[in-house]
């Protein structure tokens, strides 16, 4: 009995050792240790063993039992990770192919920088207000405190449709129509962003130009009101390390006026080309609202007070992107869109 | 406005370097744009002075000559013949350089070494009257080696000023140093103006008469005599090219001289040749011309204001002197005018005239009409100093209504109110003072501040602020209030934020669909582009648009800056197609284009404005994908177009459109439709016309859509209605139709949709096909339907029905045949 639990247990050893795949396993393993398998029938002659012998002989068996088990188990496992691993590697692709070709397109930077914008004033609560491209002269001009053959006019050469209508050469005629339809209702928040036209044509100017332009009339708005919006606008739209200057100018509609200047984004206020050593860029134009502009639109400058500001779109752009010609703008070149 | 810093100094202290001169004044608001040194010469050339002259021993072209040079006796040849003995010369040195660049260094001409080079003004760069050939000679009080920069004051610093047009006293430096006294709070020195008159009565020699008093408020006249036309003085020259003022000679260059001191333009007639020594300021008559001192013959009318003698126009006003009168060395006697023009005359007449001067420059943007007898006085006295003459007694001063200062009243509460910060009382006089105002202080009574600034009523009340003539832009309140925030510092106004009702700053229904609308095709992968709003009218027959077409009807531009800009656009599509030609032009063969943007029509009744209408056009054209190692490329075609149009309707929730076919201009005639949204029109697409593309050199097929973006502004609605999720399983068949070639599978899809009812939840169509399967002439178009029961699961029975419906409708209106798959 002793003699056949050893030579079976060294057959096992062959028998596992000659599987070569999960199906052979599972035949030699009902082969052992199957209802009818070999070592379950061994176990059923114990019986048939002396009684001095049976512990002994029933311990070897029982172990020679626990041992095929593991063995089995074992072995299965190695062959299903062979398997596995046979597979992963039929499977395995070129993972430094390119993937599948998409191409997704693009905003004109124009639209990012205005949207850009318009993100930072809304979210300040200013709604967005619009006016036509074709203006009146009373909007572009008259109710701007810019009667006909005012000096400031030719700050902006106009393109003319008739004497009375042109294409607008900035966006505060919006302002004027604002108010008008809201009058007298508080307070008005608006941006205004658009296009513009002068006639203009070089490196810094382009015909047709973007502006967006800002307004607020309420009881009780006063300069520094104007210079803490800028100040949050810069520091949102140019980081959060910006400075302003404010630097009094002229502005027909606009009294007290200033124009803005931001440390430079390049040298950080040192002086460097792009600023042209004054470490300041002009971003900006702005004021508070004149008397006039106030009265002709309805509300009365005793009472409430303003400020607006008007920006140009590409000037910023050109700083953020570091664009030189403003004209690149309107080329499309498609190789430039495609960078921004 | 070119401002010489020493030149300046003249008539304010400035206890300022010109650096930072330039930053105050900029921080005050008169923005210096830069500061260039006018002349800048090496400091190795100097003042030398001649010990000794003899002729080049073998060139009877050459001196020799021998130069004091301070510290040394230097040997020097030379070309020139206008010197002598004991002048004192300019000199450049070896190692000096020279403005035009060369480089003098000891040099041997014709055998003989020469130690430096003599100077002509040219050579120094300096365009000098009278000085024009030979050596530049110098003052004899000159000390040799001295050198020329400290002589002739040309290391310079000059102040460009870049003027806002409210600021037009700073068009002289008195008013530059008027603001400098504001700023610094000294006092302005005037010049010299006090005259001997020794002369006949004016009076008995000239007359003026203004017949026009709107256009000239105000005209006077001085004349002189006996005076002697030659170069002015060396300093005054040099002063005047500091300012970038070129000489002349003697009274012409006091004219100038004064007119950069007071920013008030002069002008001199050669009294003998005004007829019976009239003047008449009047306007021009029909017909009449006049010669200006340029030369040009120009053609006048009534609407030009004219200084005339008692025949002929002798002057156009403000802007440019006759050449009948002009001053030549010949002149004897003179007539100064310093005038006030009306600035809208003087802006008009230079416009139409084309000849904007530094008259006109400043007449346009007013003078100070306190100004021309100081001005006249000061100039005659100059042209004494520098031509000597007598001076006729008296000013013929034609001046009906004198300038009365006006009051602006300044509370001291709107101040703080403006400004955002209070300012105290004493400051606002003091500032006021400094600007020159007169103030007077009326306290308000306690508790009835006219701001209702309560905390305050022991300081608050109202200035009474007399405005000088030299400063009238101001005129209100606010532009006072300005002057206290500028000279006190833009930098102390504080930062705040507005407080007050909350708002809302959402986005309109609009823009929310123009935004969904740019994301849906960028998605789409669509590049957004920018064009001109103007177009080239001509592009209009490049797209063969018919005479009556309504594109053609366009809003012209009066004065456009090219041809190519001439009308305001009508349609997207001519922008769109140049920006592909040019991307084309660069190898750019795969180009997906979109644009947002207005087109206008022109006014139609009494509307004045165009009808501005937001369009969107698409243009594309190439391979998609491009570049890709698994999917071959799909060329561009109508369909692809479509697609992206189909997923921009569903992305905007439109569900009520259709295309029709149609002929339609732009378009291939087989190869058009039209959108309709909610049954009305809204765009087209299709293949671009191959006759338009040769027009245009587009050898690509383009296809090419512009819709109305502003249907969509009620057609759309950006809010989702959400259906039930399905409790019940749906039921797919796939069915295919053989139906006849000419069929629209618009129509069969139609069909089956209406025939499906409420249980069709979906119908895809998947197939399209002819060849071997189906007989000749005919096509076969496979549908994949998904019905649905929202409570039961459907029985086969059900849909049996419904397909044998279909199918039976179809075969009768269509003359469709069932095929089996």
């Amino acid at each position: 009995m002793r003699e056949r639990i050893e030579k079976l247990k060294a057959k096992l050893a062959e028998d596992l050792k000659s599987t070569s795949d999960l199906k052979e396993l599972e035949n030699l393993r009902v082969r052992y240790l199957g209802k009818k398998g070999e070592i379950t029938l061994l176990m059923r002659r114990m019986g048939e063993v002396s009684a001095e012998e049976r512990p002994l002989l029933g311990k070897l068996l029982n172990e020679l039992k626990k041992n095929a088990e593991r063995s089995f188990v074992d072995k299965r496992g190695e062959f299903e990770n062979k398997h596995s691993a046979d597979r992963w590697e039929k499977e395995r692709i070129d993972v430094t192919l390119p993937g599948r070709s998409f191409s997704i397109g693009g905003k004109h930077p124009v639209t990012l920088v205005l949207e850009e914008i318009e993100e930072i004033f809304t979210s300040m609560g200013f709604k967005i207000a619009e006016g036509p491209d074709v203006e009146l002269d009373y909007y572009n001009f008259e109710a701007l405190n810019m009667p006909r053959e005012h000096p400031a006019r030719d700050m902006q050469d106009s393109f003319y449709i008739n004497p009375e209508v042109l294409l607008r050469t900035h966006t505060s005629p919006v302002e004027v129509r604002t108010m008008e339809a809201q009058a007298p209702e508080l307070p008005v928040r608006i941006i205004s962003p658009g296009k513009v036209y002068r006639r203009d044509d070089d490196v810094t100017h382009s015909p047709m130009f973007h502006q967006v332009e800002g307004l607020v009339v309420d009881r009780g708005i006063t300069l520094a009101d104007l210079k803490g919006t800028l100040l949050l606008f810069v520091r949102e739209m140019f980081g959060k390390d910006r400075e302003i200057r404010l630097r009094p100018s002229f502005f027909p509609f606009t009294e007290p006026s200033a124009e803005v200047d931001i440390s430079c984004i390049v040298c950080n206020g040192k002086g460097c080309r792009v600023c042209g050593g004054t470490g300041w860029l002009e971003i900006l134009g702005s004021g508070m609202s004149h008397p006039h502009v106030l009265r002709v639109s309805g509300y009365n400058p005793e009472e409430v007070t303003g400020y607006a500001f008007g920006m140009g779109v590409e000037r910023i752009a050109m700083l953020k992107y570091g664009i030189e010609d403003i004209r690149l703008f309107y080329t499309n070149d498609l190789r430039m869109l495609s960078q921004c | 406005m070119k401002v010489p810093y020493n030149w300046l100094r003249d008539y304010v202290e400035i206890p300022y370097s010109p650096e930072e001169l330039a930053n105050r004044l900029t921080m005050a608001g008169i923005e210096v744009e830069d500061i260039q040194i006018f002349a800048p010469l090496s400091d190795k050339i100097v003042a030398g002075k001649i010990e000794d002259l003899s002729l080049h021993p073998t060139s009877n072209k050459l001196q020799l000559v021998k130069v004091n040079a301070g510290d040394a006796l230097l040997s020097v040849i030379c070309g020139a013949w206008n010197i002598k003995k004991g002048d004192i010369v300019a000199l450049a040195l070896p190692g000096s350089v020279l403005p035009d660049g060369r480089e003098i260094r000891i040099a041997e001409i014709k055998g003989i070494s020469s130690e430096g080079m003599l100077c002509s003004a040219a050579e120094l760069g300096l365009e000098l009257n009278g000085a024009e050939e030979g050596i530049l000679i110098l003052d004899e009080e000159c000390a040799p080696g001295t050198r020329l920069a400290d002589v002739l004051f040309v290391n310079e610093p000059v102040l460009e000023l870049e003027l806002t047009p409210n600021r037009a006293d700073c068009l002289g430096l008195l008013g530059v140093a008027r603001e400098v006294a504001a700023l610094t709070g000294k006092k302005i020195k005037l010049p010299e103006s006090a005259v001997e008159e020794t002369g006949r009565d004016i009076h008995e020699l000239a007359e003026v008469q203004i017949l026009e008093t709107e256009l000239c408020p105000r005209y006077t006249a001085r004349v002189m005599e006996g005076f002697k036309i030659k170069p002015s003085p060396l300093n005054m020259q040099l002063r005047l090219l500091s300012a970038g003022i070129r000489s002349i000679y003697n009274l012409v260059d006091v004219t100038n001289y004064v007119m950069w001191e007071t920013g008030f333009p002069m002008h001199a007639f050669d009294y003998d040749k005004l007829q019976k020594g009239r003047i008449i300021v009047r306007r021009a008559a029909p017909g009449e011309e006049i010669v200006t001192l340029d030369g040009i013959r120009r053609k006048l009318d009534p609407e030009v204001l004219v200084i005339a003698d008692d025949r002929v126009p002798v002057g156009l006003a403000g802007v440019m002197g006759g050449e009948n009168t002009e001053i030549t060395t010949t002149t004897k006697r003179l007539l100064l005018e310093a005038a006030c023009f009306n600035p809208m005359n003087i802006r008009m007449t230079a416009r139409k005239m084309n000849l904007p001067s530094e008259a006109s420059q400043r007449y346009e943007k007013g003078v100070d009409p306190e100004g021309p007898i100081f001005v006249q006085n000061r100039a005659v006295r100059l042209i004494q100093e520098t031509a000597g003459g007598v001076i006729c007694r008296g000013i013929i001063d034609n001046y009906p209504k004198p300038y009365s200062m006006p009051r602006i009243e300044l509370r001291t509460s709107r101040v703080e109110k403006v400004l955002g910060y209070s300012v105290d009382r004493d400051e606002i006089e003091d500032i006021l003072n400094r600007l020159g105002l007169n103030v007077r202080f009326r306290p308000a009574p306690a508790g009835l501040d006219a701001g209702s600034s309560p905390c305050r009523t022991s300081t608050g009340g109202v200035f009474s602020v007399e405005v000088p003539s030299f400063r009238r832009d101001l005129n209100i309140e606010e532009d006072l209030i300005e002057e206290i925030a500028r000279l006190k510092g833009f930098d102390k106004i504080p930062v705040r934020l507005p407080v007050g009702v909350l708002t809302s700053g959402r986005l309109s229904k609009e823009r929310k669909i123009m935004d969904k609308v740019k994301n849906t095709l960028v998605a789409c992968g669509l590049q957004e582009i920018i064009t001109f709003s103007f177009i080239n009218p001509r592009f209009f027959d490049k797209l063969n648009l018919p005479a009556g077409d309504p594109l053609r009807n366009a809003v012209k531009i009066q004065n456009p800056l090219t041809e190519e800009q001439g009308v305001l656009r009508t349609t997207l599509v001519p922008g769109i197609l140049q920006v592909m030609q040019y991307n084309f032009n660069r190898q750019i063969d795969n180009q997906l284009l979109f644009e947002l943007g207005k087109v206008f029509i022109p006014p139609v009744g009494k509307e004045k404005l165009p009808v501005e209408k937001l369009m969107v056009a698409l243009a594309l054209s190439g391979k998609v994908p491009q570049y890709d190692w698994q999917v071959p490329p799909g060329t561009i075609d109508f369909y692809y177009l479509k697609g992206i149009l189909e997923v921009l309707l569903e992305n905007l929730g439109v569900n009520d459109y259709r295309w029709e076919q149609d002929n339609i201009p732009l378009l291939h005639p087989g190869r058009g439709s039209r959108l309709f949204v909610n049954n009305k029109e809204t765009g087209f697409l299709g293949a671009l016309h191959p006759e338009i593309a040769e027009n245009n050199d587009l050898k690509q097929d383009i296809y090419l859509a512009e819709l109305n973006l502003e249907v969509f502004f009620s057609a759309a609605s950006l809010i989702p209605s959400f259906k039930q999720l399905p409790r019940f399983p749906s039921v797919y068949r796939d069915v295919a139709f053989v139906v006849p070639q000419s069929t629209r599978a618009g129509d069969i899809l139609q069909e089956i949709k209406e025939l499906g009812g409420v249980l069709l939840e979906d119908i895809k169509l998947f197939d399209v096909y002819s060849g071997k399967q189906v007989p000749e002439g005919r096509i076969s178009i496979a549908f994949a339907l998904t019905f649905r029961h929202s409570e039961r699961t459907l029985k086969d029975e059900e849909i049996d029905n419904i397909l044998g419906a279909i199918e039976k409708q179809l075969s009768q209106k269509y003359n469709a045949a069932l095929r089996k798959i």
